[in-house]
């Protein structure tokens, strides 16, 4: 258990650094704001961690100094936020607040608690994750936590396909990091860091939004996310889907909100996730050097650390493994030019999306219900189309790997699309929302007013 | 919107009762909890640096091998395991029992240990 202790050091490293550098003080309402400062706070202090333990522990060798950085950067940032404290809030006038922001409030906590009790049946039934949990992410965790040299073995070819010792290591490297610290090698570790993940990307999406559209859609975006069927079945499995998902989401919110460097530390932390995550890289900065030339360099520039770690480990440390694309780069004419492999992937995509939901629910079905009664808000369409653009290159890229692959086509759909789905599901709810128009308040609970007030406003 | 809301809540639910179903009956599908307790007595016998080889009965490339090999590999970690039987340390995970004696006189080892329900440790003849 003392493992939660440095998960939660790494969200609080995270979280001061956000409320010291990310300029968020403006964004109203407040819980948006700590909304975000939690959901960045948390994948941010995850990803830096990830990477110094890394560069220190694992290339290094040296653990101790790993441990000294990452203390020494809490304990600046701890005192930088005592010392820059905020004054005592003036009491601010009180507004009418919309009983919808209440109904939406109540309901996101109710999904939320399902969610949990949803995810907790398999912390009990499947401590150890699923298949990729134990054959990949936690396998490879578990070398990186040994000392000295020992460590190098998680991108050993000797691990073979199955353990893609190709991958990036961020998931690896935390989980990593928390059971070195902690001495133990405990399943509530990388249970917790997926769970912390989730919940993560809701309070992205929520405190997001709701700065960007206001606070009803901030809360009916999380709603969505967290009564996603698809999303709630691979919070357990422990995969690297729900954090490269949470990296997506979280450097489209700050791109929205004008915050192109922490756009690009969120995706520079996608790209050290997994291969999609690399992807994912690409298309931002296209993206955004098409629609936001001015944000384009700071959005790079706060790519590039993790970026950087990614490239030096796939191109020299792991270069022994051979990656999806350069396995598939032989006979890649013969595949491109078989009709029938689009046409698989193309219902495999659309089946794959039917499965997001569950019985007769899918995730979509809100989404309708809101577009129908709110409509799409012209004014905001480009802030949609940037999303979009983001979603649909995303899917378009990872179409055309399935194209590529040189594994069998029926497998590699029927074991990964429902994850890559997943990972862009949040994009697209976004893009969603974002184009929304703002709901009226036309229902309003308004707060009781004081005799006094009363009499003085009669007198007027 | 309390149309969405509540379709939202609806999709909680049926999650819900979704995956407390599911993990129900899939409890531990690769039974990979129970190889820590297998794979006890191997793993206080052989090294943490060593390359360790590794046989198995199962049908090779079968759903069931890579499965084995790949919980093996993880409670082992950070020892590497090497298929086949070309290193000083060979770790036998088998799902039937045998004459593991003379499995391995077949291949070149000497058996160590039989640590029980088909785990067994070999040693290279030299």
């Amino acid at each position: 258990m003392t493992g939660l202790i440095w998960i939660v050091e790494a969200i609080l490293l995270g979280c001061l650094l956000v409320n010291r550098f990310a300029g968020l003080s403006a964004v109203r309402p407040a819980w948006a704001r700590w909304s975000l400062i939690f959901g960045a706070g948390a994948a941010v202090g995850i990803g830096l961690s990830s990477v110094l333990f890394f560069l220190f522990s694992t290339l290094l060798g040296m653990r101790a100094v790993a441990l000294g950085f990452e203390v020494a950067i809490l304990a600046w940032a701890g005192y930088e936020a005592f010392r820059r404290r905020a004054p005592a809030p003036q009491p601010a006038e009180e507004r009418p607040a919309p009983l919808l922001i209440f109904v939406a409030a109540i309901g996101l906590l109710l999904a939320l608690a399902l969610a949990t009790a949803a995810i907790a049946t398999s912390w009990d039934a499947n401590p150890q994750g699923d298949w990729d949990a134990w054959a990949i992410w936690n396998l490879r965790a578990r070398f990186l936590a040994s000392s000295g040299a020992l460590a190098q073995r998680a991108w050993s070819p000797v691990l073979g396909a199955s353990t893609h010792a190709e991958y990036p290591l961020l998931l690896s490297s935390f989980v990593a990091r928390c059971w070195a610290f902690s001495h133990s090698f405990s399943t509530v570790v990388p249970a917790a860091t997926s769970y912390v993940f989730f919940l993560a990307l809701i309070a992205l999406v929520a405190g997001g939004m709701a700065a960007l559209r206001g606070p009803t859609l901030g809360m009916l975006a999380a709603l969505v996310l967290a009564s996603t069927p698809a999303l709630l079945h691979q919070v357990p499995n422990q995969y690297a889907d729900v954090p490269l998902a949470c990296y997506f989401a979280g450097a489209i919110v700050f791109a929205l909100l004008d915050r192109p460097i922490l756009a690009g530390i969120f995706a520079g932390c996608a790209a050290w996730t997994k291969d999609e995550g690399v992807l994912f890289l690409v298309v931002l900065l296209v993206i955004t050097a098409a629609w936001k030339r001015r944000t384009a360099v700071a959005t790079l520039a706060g790519a590039a650390p993790a970026a950087a770690l990614a490239i030096v480990f796939k191109t020299w440390l792991a270069r022994g493994n051979a990656g999806l694309l350069s396995t598939s780069l032989p006979g890649a004419g013969k595949r491109l030019a078989d009709a029938g492999r689009y046409g698989a992937t193309m219902a495999a995509f659309g089946r794959e999306f039917a499965h997001m939901g569950v019985g007769w629910y899918h995730p979509i079905l809100p989404v309708i219900a809101l577009a129908v009664v709110l409509r799409f808000d012209r004014e905001r369409r480009r802030d949609a189309a940037y999303c979009a653009a983001l979603a649909g290159f995303l899917l378009l890229g990872n179409f055309g790997v399935y194209i590529l692959t040189n594994n069998d086509l029926a497998w590699q759909l029927h074991t990964s699309l429902n994850r890559v789905l997943l990972q862009i599901w949040p994009a697209l709810v976004l893009a969603a929302f974002v184009g929304l128009r703002k709901p009226k308040a036309a229902v309003v609970v308004k707060p009781a007013m004081p005799a006094a007030k009363l009499r003085r406003k009669a007198r007027a | 919107m309390t149309i969405a809301i509540f379709l939202c809540l609806w999709g909680s639910f049926a999650s819900y009762g979704s995956e407390s179903d599911f993990q129900q009956q899939n409890r531990d599908p690769y039974q990979v909890s129970i190889q820590f307790t297998r794979f006890a007595g191997a793993l206080s016998s052989i090294p943490e640096g060593a390359g360790v080889g590794y046989i198995t009965d199962a049908p090779p490339g079968s759903g069931a091998d890579t499965g084995m090999f790949l919980s093996a590999q993880y409670v082992m970690a950070p020892r590497l395991l090497k298929r086949g039987a070309a290193q000083e340390w060979v770790l036998g995970n088998f799902s039937h029992p045998a004459d593991f004696d003379l499995v391995g006189r077949s291949q070149g080892l000497r058996l160590q240990q039989d640590f029980g329900e088909g785990v067994v440790l070999f040693r290279k003849v030299k």
